[in-house]
């Protein structure tokens, strides 16, 4: 192409551009040189760069892209369930469904709140709260908006998945509490993790909004019955919608725990206390296994899930029937006259006295510059052992204590398991108290009166024990002195049914006293029930022969309401005792029984146990079988008249 | 009358063109996967770019049909229909995320932003190819060609469109320290440049583009805003690693993690699947590029020739290293385009132009006078 093709125009432009000297060409071309260098530099520089980010921090980097793409999503196991000793579930588990959102897939809280409100039912105010509290979570971490959303709810959302970035369904397990508030401070009840909780657990362990134990087994047992979490990996995008799932870490399901409770006993041993405020303990006499273990009022359980409102928890501390305290382990009480049994065998064992060996009770025993009462105003005569204890004679006991003697007595006591926890598997069991001289000089820095050895002789003034502990001294009596310690469970059982831990029963001591005082004070203990003028012969029950102890356990000093029983405000009233164990000739079951101002123990508490051992023995209630049998009576004679 | 002269193949430029190739099939691979969905077919936009990259390689071909030299008389019509163009969209344009670039043509959307490079290369080349170079010039012979930058320069300001309107500036100050300029003007004009400075950042950047200068600094500052681009960007290109994540598996791009990943972010989408390695040979092939055509300037047989050539190696170079710089987290984010690697029509075609202008030079380097 020759530039005489082109016009006039571009002919003049190149003869001027022709112009250009050569020199300064020549010039200009140097100048390349530094343009080519600093570009080198540049690009040098770029180099460097990419290396720092893909070579020296690359998997720095490449750990955020994973962690920006990847949601893991917990998978809560199902929880293992809690079984009676026959396998039967006490409480079942459901699985139960979550709203969940997680910050770093859709940060604008007030956007999802607003869409969400009006699907869950909720105030805007209140889920923003709820935002506000697992604030201080890390932004993957899915926040629990809505705990247990029912199916409408639960298709609603899944519905409008796309109109909600961010928001996601957890499903957790949850409990079923089939027989209501049974067993409740026994079982327990779940909730969520508490902060205080969460920081004394192992990292990683846990996270906030995660179901634990808060009490009885569910908490006891809290490592057996979750189980392991699993969780599902999955890749979103960047709105936060679900792309795929990468992985997913199956959970392991929970072990179950099968107690040592009968169900059928504990429902006995409940209705029997209903409308009460008590406790009853019903063991194995030959092994402790626990068979009932009652404490009434329940645990409103429905109160405690989801985390318990002030007021409820402040109706709860007010009640005077104390709903949050078992009183089976919990609960210290003056034993009363159960007491005499160690009174006797202390007395028997030193020598002070033979089952011959009579005392003469006139109503009342002078003592020091006072009167000792003895709880029959009239007295009971010359009485000797069996006698003493089939009516509970009070000056016997005061004449047997004071022979022995405080110290000596309290060393019986306590080979009985008194003054001490009995271990049972459950938190905050209470010791009781077992006075001592030592123990009194320690305490009050004031020596040990003789009259106050009268008062704890037939379990007044400073002793103190838990039903559970009066239960285990009254297996031990039965069985020949052997102390059990009390076993609530059977066996853990993994979720193949392998089992993975099986209990067995635990000796934790032996009567320190003879064989034969035993079986003297166990002929008592019969002729309670089963003598006439014992004190608890409305126990007595057709073909098993009961042997028992009752008790009377002032509340307040006796003289005080003495002449207005019948008017004592409610928590002036005696607590009622009766323990005991059945057939006496081959004891099997032991039961104690106490009710919280009940005033007589043969009254108030022997009929409590009375139920939960006809239960026990299959003896049908003769009440509810005559109710039956006039109901068929009334049918046949509705039937017949009809016929003529 | 149209004589074909054998040399002009003869000197037509294999390793411009080698690596021109090289760097159009990377950015057209990577375009690929950055607009890929999975079971959504051939992207839509791929395509589109696949039909830009035709039509320009046409261009190409009209381009060095013709002598270079048409250009210094056709230099002015240029501008100012460049100029028309940009006043034109600012008046009547589509607004498009709160900026007017575009101008509606029916089949395609231009954005004159774009040529207006071009035309400011070749505006400077020919302004500085009629003066003597060799004492350096002094502040009254720079005020036309800075009248002639300025002009572009507040039209784009105005879209907003911070980052090409920077580029006017950035291809004046190349042109002019080649050309040279006195010490005393220099001095002068860095002084009044760097207290405009402060008057810029109170009264003509607005808050965003203060955000994206300062999220360069802290990107913790608004993780979720401002800083989430460089922060994506980052994590993209560092988690590419020696060797990438291999073809379509960027993460980062797939899950929609790294906003505009198709336009001025496609690198880190290619950083992210092809590793160190994968943009070392970017880098190497765009060096080659940027090396050819300064062997094609250095062997310009006139001024012009070498101005426009030199001019054209800036503009190629500043939009890849402001681009890169920006991606890697170097520099703030403002709207620059990687060459030949970025999706856009206006920006491929005026490119590929360019490219042409610089094969065009290169091919005529032997005729030194009639």
């Amino acid at each position: 192409m020759s530039v005489r093709d082109h016009g006039p125009v571009i002919q003049r432009t190149i003869t001027r551009l022709h112009k250009t000297s050569e020199a300064e060409l020549f010039q200009l071309k140097h100048r390349l040189d530094p343009v080519t260098g600093t570009i080198l530099i540049l690009v040098i520089g770029l180099v460097l760069r990419l290396w720092f980010l893909q070579i020296h921090k690359g998997y720095e980097f490449e750990e955020r892209s994973r962690s920006n793409r990847v949601r893991e999503l917990r998978i809560i196991a199902p929880r293992g369930s809690i079984s009676d000793r026959q396998g039967r579930p006490l409480i079942a588990t459901r699985p139960s469904f979550n709203v969940v959102w997680t910050r770093e897939d859709a940060p604008n809280p007030d956007e999802v709140v607003k869409r969400l409100a009006p699907i869950l039912h909720e105030d805007i105010a209140l889920l923003l709260d709820r935002i506000r509290e697992q604030s201080d979570n890390p932004s993957y971490m899915p926040m629990r908006l809505k705990e247990d959303i029912d199916w409408k709810t639960l298709v609603h959302i899944e519905n409008n998945h796309y109109n909600l970035p961010g928001v996601r369904i957890e499903v957790v397990s949850a409990r079923d509490y089939q027989y209501g508030d049974l067993a409740s401070h026994l079982i327990g009840y779940l909730n969520e993790i508490s902060p205080a909780e969460l920081a004394k657990r192992p990292r990683g362990e846990y996270q906030g909004g995660d179901p634990i134990g808060k009490q009885g087994v569910e908490k006891i047992l809290e490592s057996e019955l979750r189980g392991e979490p699993g969780a599902a990996m999955l890749e979103v995008d960047a709105h936060g919608f679900e792309k795929k799932q990468v992985a997913t870490l199956e959970p392991n399901t929970g072990n179950d725990v099968q107690l040592t409770i009968d169900l059928d006993l504990q429902k006995a041993a409940e209705d029997a206390l209903a409308g009460l405020a008590g406790a009853v303990v019903a063991t194995e006499v030959n092994t402790g296994r626990i068979l009932a273990l009652a404490s009434a009022p329940n645990l409103r359980l429905a109160e405690f899930i989801g985390g318990i409102s002030k007021t409820s928890w402040k109706g709860m501390l007010d009640d005077p029937l104390r709903p949050l305290t078992n009183k089976a382990i919990q609960g210290q009480y003056p034993p009363a006259s159960t007491y005499k049994i160690i009174t006797a065998l202390a007395g028997l064992n030193e020598g002070v006295i033979t089952p011959e060996t009579a005392f003469h009770c006139s109503g009342a025993m002078h003592f020091g510059n006072r009167d000792f009462k003895c709880w029959k105003k009239g007295g009971h005569g010359t009485i000797s052992l069996r006698r003493a204890i089939a009516e509970s004679c009070d000056v016997y006991f005061y004449q047997t204590g004071l022979r022995v003697g405080v110290d000596r007595l309290a060393g019986y006591a306590k080979s009985l398991g008194y003054g001490g926890k009995t271990g049972i598997m459950l938190e905050h069991e209470k010791g009781g108290l077992v006075p001592t001289s030592a123990w009194k000089l320690a305490t009050y820095k004031d020596k040990w009166h003789e009259g106050e050895t009268l008062s704890i002789s037939i379990g007044q003034g400073f002793d103190l024990v838990t039903p559970l502990q009066v239960n285990r001294m009254m297996a031990a009596v039965a069985n020949g002195g052997t102390l059990y310690q009390p076993q609530l469970v059977e066996r853990i059982i993994r979720p193949g049914g392998e089992v993975a831990q099986a209990f067995t029963p635990v000796v934790q001591g032996k009567f320190k006293g003879s064989a034969g005082s035993l079986a003297l004070v166990r002929d008592g203990l019969v002729a309670v029930v089963n003598s006439p003028g014992g004190t608890a012969g409305r126990v007595k029950i057709p073909g098993i022969t009961v042997a028992g102890k009752t008790g009377t356990a002032q509340v307040v000093h006796r003289t005080t309401f003495e002449s207005v029983q019948g008017d004592t405000p409610y928590l002036y009233r005696d607590h009622a005792w009766f323990t005991c164990y059945a057939p006496a000739e081959r004891p099997l079951i032991a039961v104690t029984v106490l009710v919280e101002h009940g005033r007589h123990g043969g009254s108030a508490a022997g009929p409590v146990a009375r139920k939960v051992l006809m239960k026990y023995f299959n003896i049908p209630d003769e009440a509810e079988e005559k109710a039956k049998a006039e109901k068929a009576a009334a049918e046949a004679a509705a039937a017949s008249a009809g016929g003529d | 009358m149209f004589k074909f002269d054998r040399r002009l193949i003869f000197n037509f430029d294999l390793g411009l063109s080698i690596a021109i190739l090289l760097v159009a099939a990377m950015g057209l691979t990577n375009l690929y996967s950055a607009t890929y969905t999975p079971g959504g077919g051939i992207p839509a936009l791929f395509m589109k770019q696949l039909y830009y990259y035709l039509f320009g390689f046409l261009m190409i071909l009209v381009v060095v049909s013709f002598d270079y030299r048409v250009l210094i008389s056709f230099n002015y019509p240029f501008y100012g229909a460049v100029v028309l163009l940009l006043v034109f969209a600012l008046l009547f344009g589509d607004s498009i995320a709160n900026t007017q670039r575009w101008i509606d043509l029916g089949v395609i959307r231009l954005q004159p932003s774009e040529p207006a490079k071009l035309a400011m290369v070749i505006t400077m080349a020919s302004y500085f190819s009629r003066k003597d170079t060799g004492q350096g010039f002094g502040f009254k012979e720079l005020l036309i060609p800075m009248g002639l930058t300025v002009v572009p320069f507040l039209l784009i300001l105005k879209q907003p469109d911070l980052g090409t309107a920077l580029m006017m500036l950035v291809i004046f100050g190349s042109m002019a320290l080649f050309v040279k300029i006195r010490w005393r003007t220099l001095v002068t004009l860095g002084v009044v440049g760097f207290s405009l400075i402060p008057i810029a950042w109170h009264y003509v950047l607005k808050p965003y583009q203060k955000n994206r200068v300062l999220t360069l600094f802290d990107p913790s500052i608004d993780p979720q805003g401002t800083g989430y681009h460089i922060a994506q960007s980052k994590i993209a290109v560092g988690s590419g690693l020696m060797f990438g994540k291999g073809f379509l598996r960027g993460t980062q791009a797939h899950l929609d993690f790294l906003p505009e990943n198709h336009t001025d972010f496609a690198f880190s989408v290619w950083a992210e699947e092809w590793g160190f390695f994968g943009c070392l040979f970017f880098l190497a092939c765009y060096c080659l590029m940027l090396l050819s055509a300064l062997r094609i300037a250095a062997g310009a047989r006139d001024k012009f020739g070498m101005l426009l050539a030199y001019g054209i190696v800036a503009l190629l170079f500043w939009q890849a290293f402001i681009n890169l710089a920006m991606i890697m987290g170097l520099l703030p984010v403002v709207g620059m385009p990687l060459p030949l690697f970025s999706y856009g029509g206006s920006s491929l075609l005026t490119n590929l132009i360019a490219l042409g202008i610089l094969i065009n030079i290169g091919m005529r380097r032997f005729q030194s006078g009639n």
